[in-house]
């Protein structure tokens, strides 16, 4: 996983940096606001991203606004670091969109332990995404027959939404995964087969045999 | 767990075991104890990661006090808090104690505040700076021994 560090102070910047690469994180170093705005526009953008608050340039609190701003499509998962440990100070953070807050001096094990949350949140958002992107391809492919369907009360036609009727069996094919076998029922025996049947057995016999 | 601002009576026994001869002055500049534990995350074969960060603060500490004093004599707040403020985190980082302290003093200072008070504080840092450097550039000199 690529990790942004943005960070203006050298000797923070450089223990941050030996850090994350002892934990097996890709990391990418800027040293203000405006080079890690730049990083984190880029198509392959790092997914994670420790940004200290205050930066020449662009600060941390207004990349996180810029970032959250809508539309929101991928969005880093940001942890802000600063020496102030008010609680306003924390309240500004997260709501300018900072998903995780760590003061100065940070211990080490600390950091470790939310930069791994942080990991983990990218990971199921990720996983997520891949779930939607999937069932949105299958909801594609299926067909739904819904809402209020007018249909003759003497012929059994459907009225299309392209204001056509359409007989039930071709509608219902067309507009679900149903396929049909043709039988028939007792009553439609009764009513109409037999009387066929028998109507064209009177009509042998009346014939005779050997015609 | 090590903490980057911990606090520990302990560190001035192990700070006469690590530092090298420094000015008298520099003898309480640093805590030792925290600036050595950075040890935990050197790479091996990877050069000496402690010469690499007191290399980089003393560059950069020498920088942001000439901030500092342009930015009190020039009265611009906003200059003079960020250049403190970093001050006092690469300072916090290397265990720089009384120089972070300072930092977070002149961090708070505007213009309600006596210009005298300013200058003392700045008076103050630059000498405690120097002091740290010298200790710090004495750890430098014996790691590379």
């Amino acid at each position: 996983m690529r990790v942004l560090i943005a960070e203006d102070d050298p000797v923070s910047r450089r223990i941050l940096e030996t850090l994350l690469c002892s934990w097996n994180y890709k990391v990418t170093t800027t040293v203000d606001g405006k080079a890690a705005w730049t990083a984190l526009q880029g198509p392959d953008a790092p997914s994670l991203a420790i940004l200290d608050i205050m930066m020449p340039g662009i600060d941390g609190l207004e990349i996180c606004r810029r970032l959250r701003e809508p539309p929101v499509s991928t969005s880093p998962y940001i942890i802000l670091l600063t020496a102030n440990r008010g609680v306003r100070e924390i309240v500004k953070g997260i709501e300018a969109g900072a998903d995780d807050y760590l003061t100065k001096p940070y211990d080490r094990e600390e950091l470790r332990v939310r930069v791994q949350v942080g990991a983990r949140i990218i990971e199921l958002q990720t996983k997520l995404a891949e779930r939607v992107q999937q069932l949105e391809v299958a909801m594609d492919h299926v067909k739904q027959l819904q809402g209020i369907l007018p249909i003759c009360s003497y012929c059994k036609k459907i009225r299309t939404d392209l204001n056509s009727w359409e007989h039930v069996e071709s509608y219902v094919a067309d507009h679900s995964q149903a396929e049909f076998s043709h039988g028939i029922c007792p009553s439609c025996y009764e009513t109409t087969v037999r009387p066929q049947l028998e109507s064209l057995e009177i009509a042998r016999t009346l014939e005779g045999p050997g015609k | 767990m090590t903490s980057f601002g911990a606090d520990n009576n302990q560190r001035n026994g192990r700070q006469a075991r690590h530092a090298a001869p420094a000015p008298a002055g520099a003898i309480d500049a640093v805590d030792m104890e925290l600036l050595h534990s950075l040890e935990e995350l050197q790479v091996v074969d990877d050069p000496d990661l402690i010469v690499e960060l007191i290399d980089l603060y003393l560059l950069d500490a020498a920088q942001r006090v000439t901030q500092i004093r342009e930015a009190s004599i020039a009265t611009d707040w906003v200059l003079l808090k960020r250049a403190t403020h970093n001050l006092k985190g690469s300072s916090g980082n290397l265990g720089v104690r009384r120089v972070a302290e300072l930092c977070e003093k002149l961090e708070r200072m505007d213009s309600r505040d006596s210009p005298q008070t300013v200058a003392d504080l700045l008076q103050l840092l630059e000498y405690e700076t120097t002091m740290a450097s010298a200790a710090l550039a004495a750890v430098r000199q014996r790691r590379l021994g």
